[in-house]
């Protein structure tokens, strides 16, 4: 059963700062995550050919966590935290992930006896609840998918995360339809309901192996909105419909806190200020140290109130400064002792806003996701709170309130083509119901009909 | 704290914004007779229903179904996927507008009883492990869009059966998409067993993790950065370019 957030963790949206998280968590070899300090976490992928076995998966992952460590202790970092987002592989197979996992944890405590050094490892096992044409929420790969948990956190990952899939059948359909409402029906009530199943049973796996259930992200709804797209001069999707696909996420990766987790929030949720503003929790976020993985709009601004420093994702190969997880580790690093020395110094909120002023008129979504207004959309969020129709569709006002007002101020400018998007996003929400019994009965009714991969029975239990 | 972002920021978008909208460019575009003008307008604003009347009205008035297709929805559609390629309309609108036009097809082929030949058949696939298929839906549609016949394998598709569909369809370019590092492995298992079969078709490759250093490693790979580079490439093997000259076009970096 989860326990709906109605409530601001945070009282202020100038209260929030990078390091420090009103409720910190813990691993198991010194590192304390928003505990008054920012810590980087890398994260990396296997080359092409690693997959081909199970011997050659691990000692991929052998070699590039001993790289991390070794260029963490040459150069003098306090702390480090590893992500291994699993590829399939490794979540289909249940044993692999836990053995990969087993072995970086082994390197991990080595490096933490010899040298004192702080270390987490994160482990994301792939959510691979489909078959060959149909999500697959619920049966034989969500059990799959809790034994790839099971072996994790039994390997010594310590924070468990995900990437939740639920809704995407729509969102795939709805976004490149410019359909608002089913933007709506996709992340915020679709994966809402997905989230409180998956996390529920996350949440008791954590709990038994003694491990912490971190959080999950939009990725693949609000990040594939903002992938799509692009930047300034792409014309695959309007930002200001992309930024609703991420203040719906805020929504959505709620409810795995509202389910038990306990953060740090996943790298990839741009979401996760608005959710470190209602919950309190700590969050990782990636930026401009992550352009080894994809191009944004907002490297700076992302930085405003991490509490762990992500790279997103690189795959393991050579570089000229080193192997390139040697190379991103050191750069995460360097970023972490800067805003660490701002803490230290009594300048954080000066930094915080520097970074976040840097970017915050590039786009409207940088607009949004700036703290003081993703704490807006937070407090429309918890409004409305044990409603995920509702509240949902509140985020999505909010966002469009905090962009019209935007123009008063006159330092965002937006494209005819992002205002045009914007208004007919506003006529479409306005159209809503405030029911959100009728909401969810047309939704049902209409992506039945439009979109033959929505199974909602067998994914939602409807 | 506050700031002056012009002087930290362009929006480069905004400079280069076209001085008529997407609708003025479009309307100078559409043909002024009918029914080719009513069933382009209905495209560009993704109007199935408009599209489906417009046909109804020209067919009860003579036209041949199949002829319809090739001088009005084509020519129809072209304007949208112009406009796209000038930066001037959004994905989403050649989405609905396709969504349309292939409505239209499927309305005049079953009118007819017959279909008309495609301009070449193009095989899509999502690799093996992986199921994000936004990407390849892109390509399909965008692909379907131009002219092409798309036998879509879907989505986490085993080697296997994409060599045995390109040895059915016998296509004119295969492509893969991949979003992990580890799934497009599949494409270099593909380039070989393709080539153990003797079959040398342009392999078009793309998505999330996908390379061009990565796609360049095998023989058949030509890389597609973007989505919109599919149709491109399909054209320029009907206009004769062969593997070489398709890697010289299309690998930018």
């Amino acid at each position: 059963m989860v326990k709906r957030y109605t409530s601001m963790a945070y009282k202020n949206a100038d209260d929030m700062i990078f390091g420090t998280a009103v409720h910190p968590v813990k691993a198991e070899l010194g590192l304390e995550v928003g505990a008054g300090y920012v810590t980087a976490e890398v994260n990396y992928a296997p080359r092409p050919e690693a997959g081909v076995s199970k011997e050659k998966l691990v000692s991929e992952y052998r070699k590039l966590t001993t790289d991390i460590l070794a260029r963490a202790v040459q150069i003098g970092f306090p702390a480090v935290s590893l992500e291994t987002e699993h590829v399939e592989q490794m979540t289909n197979n249940p044993t692999w992930g836990g053995e990969i996992a087993h072995v970086q944890k082994t390197i991990l405590e080595e490096y933490h006896e010899e040298y004192g050094i702080k270390c987490g490892l994160r482990h994301t096992p792939g959510d691979i609840r489909e078959d060959r044409d149909l999500l697959a929420l619920i049966g034989g790969k969500y059990d799959k998918l809790m034994e790839s948990f099971e072996a994790v956190a039994d390997g010594g990952a310590d924070f468990l995360s995900i990437e939740t899939m639920g809704g995407k059948e729509i969102l795939d359909y709805s976004i490149l339809r410019n359909d608002v409402p089913g933007m709506i029906y996709a992340i915020g009530c679709l994966g809402g309901i997905d989230m409180g199943m998956i996390w529920t049973d996350i949440k008791k796996i954590a709990d038994k192996k003694g491990r912490i259930a971190a959080g999950d992200t939009d990725c693949a709804q609000a990040n594939t909105a903002m992938f799509i797209a692009g930047g300034l001069l792409d014309k695959n999707l309007a930002h200001t419909l992309a930024i609703l696909a991420r203040v719906l996420a805020g929504s959505r990766t709620l409810v795995g806190y509202e389910a038990g987790a306990q953060g740090p929030g996943k790298d990839c949720g741009y979401e996760n200020t608005i959710i470190k503003s209602i919950t309190g929790c700590p969050i990782a976020q990636e930026g401009k140290s992550a352009t080894c993985a994809h191009a944004d709009v907002m490297g700076n601004l992302t930085m405003q109130v991490c509490d762990l420093w992500s790279n997103e994702s690189v795959e393991y190969h050579g570089e000229f400064g080193g192997t390139s997880v040697q190379c991103w580790s050191q750069t995460l690093n360097m970023d972490a002792a800067l805003m660490n020395t701002a803490i230290q110094t009594g300048n954080a909120k000066v930094l915080r806003d520097m970074m976040c002023l840097s970017d915050k008129y590039r786009d409207p979504q940088g607009y949004v996701l700036a703290y003081d207004n993703a704490f807006k959309v937070g407090q429309a969020i918890v409004k409305d709170g044990n409603d995920l129709y509702l509240r949902s569709k509140n985020a999505v006002v909010e966002a469009i309130k905090i962009l019209e007002a935007s123009k008063k101020e006159g330092k965002l400018v937006m494209s005819r083509f992002e205002q045009n998007a914007l208004a007919d996003a506003k006529a479409s929400v306005e159209a809503l119901t405030n029911e959100s019994d009728s909401f969810m009965s047309d939704s049902l009714a209409k992506y039945k009909a439009e979109e033959p991969r929505f199974r909602p029975e067998a994914n939602y239990k409807f | 704290m506050d700031i002056d972002p012009t002087k930290i920021l362009v929006r480069y978008n905004v400079q280069k914004e076209k001085a008529q909208s997407p609708e003025q460019m479009a309307t100078e575009m559409f043909p002024k007779t009918e029914p080719a003008r009513s069933v382009a307008k209905a495209i560009f604003e993704g109007e199935e229903d408009d599209v489906i009347e417009a046909l109804e009205k020209a067919i009860e008035k003579g036209a041949s179904p199949i002829a319809l297709i090739d001088d009005v929805l084509m020519p129809g559609m072209k304007i949208v996927t112009d406009l796209y390629d000038q930066g001037v309309i959004f994905l989403p609108n050649v989405m609905m507008a396709a969504d349309a036009m292939l409505e239209g097809i499927e309305y005049c082929k079953e009118t007819a009883g017959s279909s008309p030949k495609p301009k070449g058949t193009v095989v899509c696939h999502v690799a093996e492990g992986d199921v994000h298929d936004i990407g390849k839906t892109i390509v399909a549609a965008l692909l379907r869009a131009a002219g092409f016949a798309v036998v879509d394998l879907g989505r986490d598709v085993p080697v296997d059966e994409v060599i045995a569909a390109v040895k059915k369809e016998s296509p004119m370019m295969l492509t893969g998409t991949a979003l992990m590092t580890t799934t497009m492995y599949a494409f270099k298992e593909i380039n070989d067993r393709l080539l153990e079969a003797g079959i040398k078709i342009p392999f078009q490759c793309g998505g999330g993790a996908v390379n061009q250093d990565f796609v360049a490693s095998y023989q058949l790979g030509i890389y597609g950065e973007e989505a919109a580079d599919a149709p491109k490439m399909a054209n320029a093997i009907l206009a004769g370019k062969g593997l070489a000259q398709l890697k010289d076009q299309f690998h930018k970096h």
